[in-house]
């Protein structure tokens, strides 16, 4: 019997204009990061795959902003500013959604863990397995 | 004694704000607000009457964002999405809040803001909290950069 672990679960910005669906399992890792970035925008962590996250509405309401090395693309609501995810510079081959965006938590467990991003260089590499995809 | 100036900005610097604190900076109010707009940016902001507040915006950079009442004027950086203030206009004198962690504002390390929560106001209540809190302030858009 396969079961499958995860649960699509929806969210977005505050005006309505982007919305997201994300596949979650019941207990999530997640990282408060206290980077420049993260820290003035309050960003949570939750490192998906690319194959557990679509852009349902809005896409072309996005904003992008890179800074440093541009790897990481940083995208909020050209209307409400707000960044429901991104392309994280850990883990470009995936996505970031922000917990603060979800619509609803019931029946999930975040396990909030301090990131420290001020010195990404020495502990990026512990969130790369988090984007790779199931074998 | 006279309190230092403190000074913050969006992440990108396009927008930078200087409060003048008019008391002690270890008692300025520090607030989660728990709404869903505030939520998902991540607030944490402070507002005093007695303290003055500075904003300058570079040419373009402020998306002025309402919604709700659309009785305020919400300032978020255009180029990096950062929310920084939430404002009022009352008699021609604009009354604002500002967003702590959204530009980085020196002073508050080391505190947790509070959790507020406001959904039982009537409009005429929210009026007058924001009235009797929130820190008289300038705006300034197409500024050229002093602070």
């Amino acid at each position: 019997m396969n079961i499958d672990p995860f649960t699509w679960r929806a969210g977005g910005c505050h005006c309505g204009g982007v919305r997201f669906e994300v596949a979650l399992p019941e207990v999530v890792e997640a990282q408060s990061c206290n980077c420049s970035i993260c820290a003035k925008t309050g960003f949570i962590h939750i490192i998906v795959p690319e194959s557990r996250f679509r852009i349902t509405k809005g896409a072309e309401r996005l904003s992008e902003y890179s800074f440093n090395t541009r790897v990481a693309k940083h995208l909020f609501c050209s209307e409400c500013g707000v960044k429901s995810f991104y392309r994280p510079r850990s883990n470009p081959d995936g996505w970031s959604v922000n917990a603060r965006c979800l619509d609803a938590t019931d029946g999930l467990e975040l396990r909030i863990e301090a990131f420290d991003g001020q010195n990404w260089e020495a502990n990026a590499a512990a969130l790369a397995h988090l984007s790779k995809e199931r074998a | 004694m006279t309190a230092p100036q403190l000074l913050g900005h969006c992440h990108c610097g396009a927008i930078r704000v200087m409060l003048e604190p008019g008391r002690p900076v270890g008692e300025l109010a520090y607030r989660a607000c728990q709404c869903g707009f505030c939520r998902r940016h991540g607030a944490a902001t402070t507002s005093d009457p007695r303290s003055f507040l500075h904003i300058e915006a570079a040419p373009g950079s402020v998306n002025h964002y309402r919604f709700g009442r659309l009785a305020v004027d919400v300032l978020l950086c255009e180029a990096c999405g950062v929310y920084v203030a939430s404002s009022i206009e009352v008699e021609g004198a604009r009354l604002a809040t500002l967003n702590v962690a959204g530009v980085g504002l020196s002073g508050f390390e080391g505190r947790t803001p509070e959790p507020a929560v406001y959904d039982d106001e009537t409009d005429e209540q929210r009026l007058a909290r924001r009235r009797a809190r929130w820190t008289p302030t300038v705006l300034v858009e197409d500024a050229q950069p002093s602070i």
